[in-house]
């Protein structure tokens, strides 16, 4: 099996298009949530998005398209060879929300794979690809199966990328479910009512260390694990005994040959909501015990973004294992108290070299990687 | 690593069937008939008549495939994986969901949002029969089902153990154009490391993702692998060993 190194990453989020801006207004505890003017909110639960500045779509096209034109100004060169993996949960639902209206819409950008096939094509890329879709966890879960393809040796370069776009479609059904915090959300705090809705894509080029080395590339970091799973128990709600997560961390640890003693700090999911933090607080002192590993989120800064937020999350979490200091987690200042001892308002030393990053969501799905930092 | 093909199950136009039927595989185009809970399930099921026609459809074909792999019993989780692909999953869902948010906003109906993510399927799966392994929706952009079987071949060859691979597709919703696309249907192959009973094939995870030859289309495959179609195309050859 080979290693899979990560050799270029990229982010646009509502903290910028630049992975170094984003990096530094995290550490200063910036947020990117602000009232929402893309669509009325009258009549949903807030009016509070994160959405990427500037991003506006003007034709009958998905709003995606124009966030995969800005995304892709940043993407290292890509060999032609690369197998493209794509990741989001609803694409281009913007679309299918004008065929509704009655309103000119580019249907083309409404199936499943649509952006894949458009993205390899500006890309120039040779190798039919494929799109991942598994609610919350699809980019994390992307990034596991392309890994798993570098590993077996199936191919040697494969970029995942990640996106999802703020839409009136999504943001009325998760104010249907109650599911959105009035507020910006505030993740592992005991006064946290939901969640704060975002939008972004990410990418990251993975390559064997042969190839990497072939192509003078240096390495940003490591996938070392990962792993997937299904609680079995609801579609939209958590296992309340956190099952799920914590077969899929299990997995992902043993995958990666690791002991928890090894992990030295945590990305979590961290959406908000009462049950979802709850779950994977009570996940993390399973695998961990009373050992207080810094556990953060980034959802308070950037909102959800869905399908891209274990993309966002990655190219996080490796730039958090290169400069050895985790971001605080925005909007947690007054503890749930499971959170006590583990998540922290303020950026915290990473005293080790491998993060856990895990995600969930609808339909009972799980996943977690661990990342390991630059290969010395 | 040799994976073997132990169940298969199908719904569409044509009818349901499973590999070992005496009814050869086939998904031709036509309108799909509605399925309901009698057809699929012998027990009551009172969620069933409640999901959408997607779910209903995709849920037939998984029930199906792992009856005929003799695995739908289940008393304690097991961590058996999915990976499905689809085009337009569930578009037809999602429109549903959009003319009850075109009445007001503040009516959306919860319900059925609940349903406008294409791997929300894979979860009912789960809960009926007790599946904890990797659920994933991986469409190609062929339509073929070959990223959703190699994604599968790989969980059960790196030691999974069982999974299930399959397509699944409504019919276009009538507001979109015409495109090239394969009919609509759903269809779940069973992938075993080490099978209980007799298996229909055999498979290796080998070949390039991206790249899929016939083996890794799963119309195809079915097509060469179900007892049916083998019993009344003598000609048509048998992929596999068994």
């Amino acid at each position: 099996m080979s290693r899979v190194w990560v050799v270029g990453t990229a982010a646009v989020t509502a903290l910028g298009d630049s992975a170094d801006v984003l990096w530094d207004e995290l550490l200063a505890g910036t947020t990117g949530i602000r009232p929402l003017t893309r669509f009325s909110t009258a009549g949903y639960k807030t009016n509070l998005a994160a959405c990427v500045p500037g991003l506006n779509s003007t034709g009958p096209g998905s709003l995606v398209n124009v966030l995969l034109d800005r995304l892709c100004k940043h993407l290292p060169p890509l060999p032609p060879d690369t197998l493209l993996i794509a990741a989001t949960t609803k694409g281009g639902v913007d679309c299918l929300e004008r065929v509704a209206r009655g309103l000119p819409a580019s249907t083309d950008d409404i199936p499943l794979p649509a952006f894949g096939a458009v993205l390899r094509r500006r890309l120039g890329l040779n190798t039919p690809g494929f799109t991942v879709s598994a609610a919350c966890a699809s980019g994390s879960i992307a990034l596991g199966r392309g890994a798993q393809i570098i590993a077996s040796g199936a191919a040697t370069a494969v970029l995942v990328v990640a996106f999802d776009a703020v839409s009136e479609f999504i943001f009325s059904g998760f104010s249907a479910l109650q599911a959105l915090s009035h507020a910006a959300c505030m993740p592992f705090d005991r006064g946290r009512s939901g969640l704060t809705l975002g939008e972004g894509a990410a990418a990251l080029l993975l390559m064997s260390p042969d190839r990497a080395s072939r192509e003078d590339r240096e390495p940003v970091g490591e996938l070392l694990g990962w792993a997937a799973s299904n609680d079995a128990v609801h579609i939209t709600a958590p296992a309340r005994d956190s099952r799920g997560l914590i077969q899929a961390i299990g997995a992902a640890l043993a995958h990666a040959g690791i002991e928890p003693g090894e992990v030295w700090g945590v990305s979590a999911h961290g959406t908000g909501t009462i049950y979802n933090d709850l779950m994977e607080l009570n996940a993390f002192r399973a695998i961990f015990g009373e050992r207080n590993v810094p556990v953060y989120g980034v959802k308070g800064a950037l909102g959800h973004t869905l399908g891209a937020a274990g993309a966002i999350e990655t190219v996080i979490a490796l730039r958090a294992l290169a400069e050895g200091v985790v971001p605080g987690t925005v909007g947690f200042k007054d503890p749930d108290p499971a959170a006590v001892g583990m998540v922290h308002a303020a950026p915290t030393p990473l005293r080790g070299r491998r993060l856990l990053l895990t995600n969930s969501g609808f339909g009972g799905v799980n996943a977690a990687l661990v990342l390991g930092g630059r290969p010395e | 690593v040799k994976v073997f093909v132990t169940g298969i199950g199908w719904a569409g136009a044509a009818g349901m069937g499973t590999g070992r039927g005496s009814t050869p595989f086939a998904l031709p185009p036509g309108d799909l008939p509605p399925i309901s809970r009698q057809e699929v399930f012998a027990e009551p099921d009172s969620r069933f008549g409640r999901l959408d026609a997607f779910s209903r459809l995709a849920l037939a074909g998984v029930a199906l495939a792992l009856r005929d792999a003799g695995i739908e019993k289940w008393t304690e989780p097991r961590a058996v994986g999915i990976a499905a692909s689809t085009t337009y999953g569930c578009t037809g869902t999602d429109l549903d969901y959009l003319a009850t948010l075109g009445a007001a906003p503040g009516l959306a109906s919860p319900q059925l949002f609940a349903y406008t993510l294409p791997n929300v399927f894979l979860g009912e799966a789960a809960i009926r029969f007790g599946l904890t392994g990797p659920t994933v929706i991986v469409s190609d952009e062929e339509g073929t089902g070959a990223a959703a079987l190699e994604t599968a071949l790989d969980y059960v060859a790196g030691g999974g153990g069982t999974a299930l691979a399959g397509i699944c597709d409504l019919a276009r919703p009538t507001r979109l154009p015409e495109r090239a696309e394969s009919p609509p249907g759903a269809l779940f192959l069973v992938l075993e490391r080490r099978p209980t009973r007799e298996p229909l094939g055999a498979l290796s995870a080998r070949g390039r993702p991206g790249h899929p030859d016939d083996t890794h289309d799963l119309r195809a495959l079915a097509g060469r692998l179900c007892t049916g179609n083998r019993v009344n195309r003598p000609d048509s050859c048998f992929h596999g060993t068994s």
